[in-house]
This record gives structure tokens, C-alpha cells and sequence, in this order.
């Protein structure tokens, strides 16, 4: 922050200094989106068809009509663990609306999962990527990272890093992509 | 926002920390002596003969974060290693193919081996941050890093660029 002094001097740097603080805001909330939310570019999603801890198979083809909130994690990464509860606590609020919540662990074993997971988001039921593979071929940038595919199969948002998804700005962006 | 940061789960003595940070960009080198490379890979289930053939090389983790341009490229084939004016070879990805072959390491490991790296090439967008190793041949005396960044969603901007002097290879 710039040394701030008193008379016209100091009101024009102050001026200047809220002025790019708001040029800044902008760059970060494009297209209204709140941070660390990118557009992409529509492109088809790649296929994605996992078991879940369970054993259940999960195909993404099968969730056309819904959008899907596609998080890929690994315990090992201390962003996704401290994401992970935020997750949970959304789960609740957009069960039975258009939002899908789907996560994918990234090559880590059972074990390691259901430990985790049955600690901190016990109504989380992750798909499993236990070679990594299904990771590999999706790309996601990072980990943690969070895929927005609408309801056509459609690529649409990726969220890059960790967040508290229960946070204001970050619920609205998740009711107004669900009406669209 | 939380960035993505590939973070060690151990806590003994701290690694060494080369930084270099303005309105443009943060860039911090990471260097884990080996028991703290090893601590890395044992949190991550890897083998012990695989953190071996860890141990027999040297691991860079630069820490970047954009604080400014539309895009900044992480492209490690640019940066260059030099001691004594002599390039330093970085070790690629398909190095680890073949040893990982040899010791028969999980494909399961091996993607998380991969993830711990850093991308061959990634567009940081504005306020995005990443972190991964790179690798080059153990080193006895220190060397010189030259880290180049190109500028901009079409590489269009000015490249920014920054030297670190007298890295070490800690072990």
C-alpha cells in the first residue's frame, strides 16, 4: 500500500490507490464470476465412468440434464483437505436441484479415502480414480480443482484451487448456474 | 481463495527458501534435504525403493503465483540451470517412465508422482498460483538458476525474467 499523507497530495494518492484496488476487483470478478472461477470454452467433456467407494459405477453421460460440480482431490493435498468440509456443507443444500456433486479421488487407495472422508464429509461418497487415469485425461490444472459441466456434457467453468464453497459469493454463483 | 500448493506434511527443520517476489509475480524456490523429500513421498504411500531413486537426484520446488498479467506461461524447458557456464540438464518426465518401469512402481503412484511435478507448461491466469518439483542431477557446489516467464494469453507480452545465484543442492 502507497505511504498515505494529508492535503490534496495524499487525497489524489488515495484516490489512485482505490481506483486500481477496483480495477484489481474487476480483473478478478469477470463477468461477475467470484474468484478463482474460469470460463472455458464449452468444449465436450471427456468421458468419465468410476466406481464409487461402494462399488457403484457413476457415467457422466448418465447426469445430462443436470449440471455437475465435478471436484478432483487427493488427501495428500492440504487444499482439498481443508475444501472438503465446505463441500459437505453444501451437499444438503442442492440435494434434489439441478447441482450434481461428484467427486473424484485422484489414484490414492481405499483405505486412504474412506478414512479420510468417513472423518470429515461422511455424506461424500467419492468416485475412485484409483490409477489416476480417469485424472490424467480430464487435466484439471491442479488439485484441487472443480469441473462445471452444464447439461448438455458441456465444459462451462473450472474452479482452480481451493475454497469455502459456503461462502455468499461462491452459493451465489452456484443457484444462478443451476437456472441457467 | 485456497491456491493450489503441493504442501510437505512434515514439520522438522525447515527447507531452504530462495525468494523473489514483486507486483508481478511471487516466485519462491523450495529445497527439502532428503529426509525431508523422503517425508514428502512416505506421506504419499510411495515405496522405499522408489523414494530411493528420489533420493539419488535433486528436487527444485518453485512456489508461482500472478499477481498481475492475463497470463503467465510456466514452461521449464525455459529455464535454464548453469554452473561454471555449463548448462545442467534438467530430468524430464520420461526419465521417471523407465526407472519407475524398473522398479515396478503402481501406475497409482506414478500419477501422483506426476502431480507432484511441475506442469511442462501451464497459462497462470491472473491471481492463480501453482507449485511442483522440477528435477535436475545432484549437485556438490551451487549453481545458477534463470527462470523465464513469457507474458500474456498469446505469449504477446513482455517476458519476465529472474536469476537466482548460488542454488544448492542441500545433501
Amino acid at each position: 500500500m502507497p505511504k498515505l499523507t494529508t492535503g490534496p497530495t495524499g487525497i489524489i494518492k488515495l484516490l489512485i490507490y482505490i481506483g486500481l484496488l477496483v480495477a484489481s476487483a474487476n480483473a478478478v470478478a469477470k463477468e461477475g464470476l467470484p474468484k478463482g472461477i474460469m470460463v472455458l470454452k464449452g468444449q465436450d467433456a471427456p468421458p468419465l465412468v468410476l466406481k464409487n467407494l461402494d462399488g457403484k459405477i457413476w457415467d457422466i453421460e448418465q447426469s445430462r440434464g443436470h449440471w455437475v460440480f465435478l471436484h478432483f482431490w487427493a488427501t495428500w493435498c492440504g487444499p482439498c483437505r481443508r475444501e472438503m468440509p465446505t463441500i459437505q456443507a453444501i451437499l444438503q443444500e442442492f440435494k434434489n436441484s439441478r447441482l450434481e456433486i461428484v467427486l473424484v479421488n485422484t489414484a490414492e487407495s481405499e483405505d486412504t479415502v474412506f478414512e479420510f472422508i468417513g472423518a470429515v464429509a461422511p455424506d461424500l461418497n467419492p468416485l475412485m480414480d484409483t490409477d489416476g487415469q480417469a485424472t490424467e485425461l480430464w487435466q484439471p490444472r491442479g488439485l484441487p480443482a472443480t469441473f462445471f459441466v452444464d447439461p448438455d456434457g458441456k465444459l462451462q467453468y473450472l474452479a482452480l484451487g481451493g475454497r469455502n464453497w459456503h461462502e455468499p459469493a461462491y452459493l451465489d454463483f452456484l443457484n444462478k448456474i443451476i437456472k441457467k | 481463495m485456497w491456491p493450489v500448493i503441493i504442501k510437505p506434511v512434515y514439520a522438522a527443520a525447515p527447507p531452504i527458501l530462495h525468494k523473489y517476489e514483486d507486483d508481478e509475480i511471487f516466485l519462491q524456490l523450495v529445497i527439502r534435504n532428503d529426509d525431508q523429500l523422503a517425508a514428502f513421498y512416505v506421506g504419499r504411500e510411495f515405496p522405499k525403493n522408489a523414494i530411493n531413486e528420489i533420493l539419488k537426484t535433486c528436487f527444485i520446488t518453485p512456489l508461482v503465483k500472478n499477481n498481475k498479467f492475463d497470463a503467465l506461461w510456466i514452461e521449464p524447458d525455459s529455464w535454464v540451470f548453469t554452473l561454471d557456464n555449463q548448462p545442467i540438464e534438467r530430468i524430464k518426465r520420461d526419465y521417471w517412465k523407465k526407472i519407475w518401469k524398473d522398479v515396478g512402481l503402481s501406475q497409482a503412484h506414478q500419477a501422483t508422482f506426476g502431480w507432484t511435478l511441475m506442469p511442462e507448461t501451464r497459462d497462470l491466469r491472473f491471481d492463480e498460483g501453482a507449485g511442483g518439483s522440477i528435477v535436475i542431477p545432484e549437485q556438490t557446489r551451487p549453481f545458477t538458476l534463470r527462470v523465464h516467464f513469457n507474458t500474456g494469453l498469446y505469449k504477446e507480452g513482455k517476458p519476465k525474467v529472474i536469476t537466482f545465484k548460488d542454488v544448492l543442492c542441500p545433501n
